[in-house]
């Protein structure tokens, strides 16, 4: 679905990203993990679009046309992408935050159609918001905004869904839910899927593929149970770890 | 359709404020003398429609900056168009061309749009334009011009009263020259401001989510920031610099129609336009036969109208 090939960035002398070469199968759900500051957020950026890599490019479909041939608006309706953090210091009610998901569809100076507020509504239920749609950000929780901004990207009708961190900042029950909430959204509408996470187990119980990144580089990617092995994980977070009934167990080195 | 009917029923009340502030002044007009008076067709009118004119200019361009620097605080002037057209008339002031047709306008005018590109070419980074390395880019230049042009009164102290009444804004001298030069400026950026409405209202949301949602975001804020800068430069050449306008009228149409710019920027022409014709004719009605400031007046009229709506909303929260 989506491809990479030979992707380098740089931030003047800093490299953020080597030689990335990335296959994302179509109707796959990825983790993308690492440490911080390894380059996840810039490589999700790079697939979306967002940033053109220095070296290499990125492709997307079976053709595998490069992404800088698509306009925005071709590209909107292709790949959403869901920010880490989203603003909450705009006026616009949760309703009207979801309509902009139907922008890429329709023309300027044109009112939104009934159909586009039915596909709002039926995305709104579907991720539990349809009763905040007259609230503005800020009346909203974490959990809720998030929620808004997952409804907004499914409102995009794109076959890929990018997340940046949907579960950071939320409690452990809401992790769950926007997991699941995901996870459903992957086996009925069959979307590709890639997501950057920080709990490795959120990772091992929702995702099935796994991208590890280590210093702007492919570690290993694979099955996610293959590659969150405890020698992966300390070698990359300098952290000790047991699977003991699927689950990881964490301590401190030298602790 | 409440949208459009609001949008006449704005249009009618400035249509009629336009009438009624014909008629008052120095020389006050009944129906039938007016349309007969040199007076009202060589000075009184090219002044309101000016006036308008101006006030729907600043007015989107407020509502648009606001938009695309995701800023409450920005107006008009924060690229430096307002100091850039000062320099311009202070100087041409200084070298007496306030005598000839057009010449501290056509001083401001060339100024101003140096300043901005001036400005746009310090702050914009490879080929994008990074919106607050702008502002803060503007507010230094800014400050730069303001000192230089206080140096430029110490050192001309006769001139300096002539200069301090032109940055305060006035539409005494308007023209039908200083009509025609901006009217097609105005139409053609309040169009391409309407046109661009809804992109304005993603690029609130910030860029990165603006261009996920399909917006071409570096092109359309580089041709936003093109159009309503030469309104601007215009509208100020035309008049001098008068405030408080482009920051607070859109901030006003919001707190009644929600931040939709398919709203705000519509009603940002009418609004803006009835409320600096106001407080022209105020400003020349008030203390005849002396001006009043018009730049003050719209503080002095505008401030309280606009606290009073920020009180009411903060009550129906």
């Amino acid at each position: 679905m989506i491809h990479t090939r030979n992707l380098s960035l740089s931030f003047g002398n800093k490299e953020i990203l080597r030689n990335i070469t990335l296959d994302i199968e179509e109707g796959g759900f990825y983790a993308l993990l690492g440490a911080n500051g390894c380059g996840k957020t810039t490589l999700l950026r790079c697939v979306a679009g967002l940033l053109e890599p220095s070296v290499g490019e990125v492709s997307l479909g079976r053709e595998k046309r490069p992404l800088k041939a698509f306009s925005a608006r071709e590209l909107a309706q292709k790949i959403s992408f869901v920010r880490q953090q989203a603003s909450s210091d705009f006026e616009f009610s949760a309703f009207e935050i979801v309509l902009m998901g139907r922008n890429p569809y329709q023309r300027r100076m044109q009112n939104e159609s009934q159909a586009d507020k039915e596909i709002v509504e039926r995305c709104m239920r579907q991720t539990n918001t349809f009763h905040l749609r007259n609230s503005k950000p800020h009346e909203m929780s974490g959990g809720e905004l998030q929620r808004v901004m997952i409804a907004r990207a499914l409102a995009q009708s794109t076959p890929v869904m990018l997340l940046d961190e949907p579960t950071s900042n939320l409690d452990i029950a809401h992790q769950f839910e926007i997991m699941e909430l995901l996870r459903d959204i992957r086996e009925k509408e069959g979307k590709t899927i890639l997501i950057v996470v920080h709990d490795l187990n959120l990772a091992l119980q929702y995702c099935p593929q796994t991208i590890l990144l280590h210093k702007g580089d492919i570690f290993q990617k694979g099955k996610t149970a293959d590659v969150l092995t405890p020698e992966n994980i300390s070698t990359i977070f300098g952290v000790d770890a047991i699977r003991e009934n699927g689950y990881l167990r964490f301590c401190h080195k030298d602790r | 359709m409440r949208k459009t009917a609001n949008l006449f029923l704005l249009a009618f009340l400035l249509l009629a404020a336009m009438l009624g502030s014909s008629m008052v002044g120095v020389v006050h007009f009944s129906w039938d003398e007016m349309w007969t008076s040199p007076i009202f067709w060589r000075l009184r009118l090219p002044r309101i429609v000016l006036s308008v004119m101006v006030g729907a200019s600043l007015s989107v361009c407020g509502a648009a900056y606001q938009s695309v620097f995701r800023n409450p605080l920005t107006d008009p002037y924060i690229l430096g168009v307002s100091s850039g057209a000062s320099l311009g008339a202070a100087v041409a002031i200084i070298a007496g061309l306030q005598y000839y047709l057009w010449g501290i306008g056509a001083f401001a005018l060339v100024t101003a749009l140096l300043t901005v590109l001036l400005i746009y070419r310090i702050a914009s980074i490879g080929n994008r334009l990074h919106t607050t390395t702008l502002l803060l880019t503007g507010v230094c230049i800014t400050f730069l011009i303001t000192a230089l042009i206080s140096f430029l009164m110490v050192l001309h102290q006769d001139k300096m009263e002539s200069i301090i009444f032109w940055t305060m804004g006035s539409f005494a001298s308007a023209s039908w020259l200083d009509v025609a030069l901006l009217a097609p400026v105005a139409l053609v950026g309040i169009a391409v401001v309407i046109y661009h409405s809804k992109d304005l209202n993603l690029l609130l949301a910030g860029s990165e989510t603006a261009q996920s949602l399909g917006v071409e975001v570096e092109k359309v804020k580089k041709i936003l920031l093109f159009f309503t800068t030469l309104m601007v430069a215009f509208a100020v050449s035309t008049c001098g610099v008068i405030g408080f306008v482009g920051l607070v009228v859109p901030h006003g149409i919001r707190l009644v129609t929600g931040a939709d710019n398919r709203k705000v920027v519509p009603y940002s022409i009418f609004v803006g336009g009835l409320f600096l014709l106001i407080c022209d004719t105020l400003s020349r009605t008030l203390l005849p036969p002396s001006e009043l400031p018009v730049g003050s007046l719209t503080a002095l009229v505008g401030a309280p109208l606009f606290i009073y709506l920020l009180y009411k909303n903060k009550k129906s929260l």
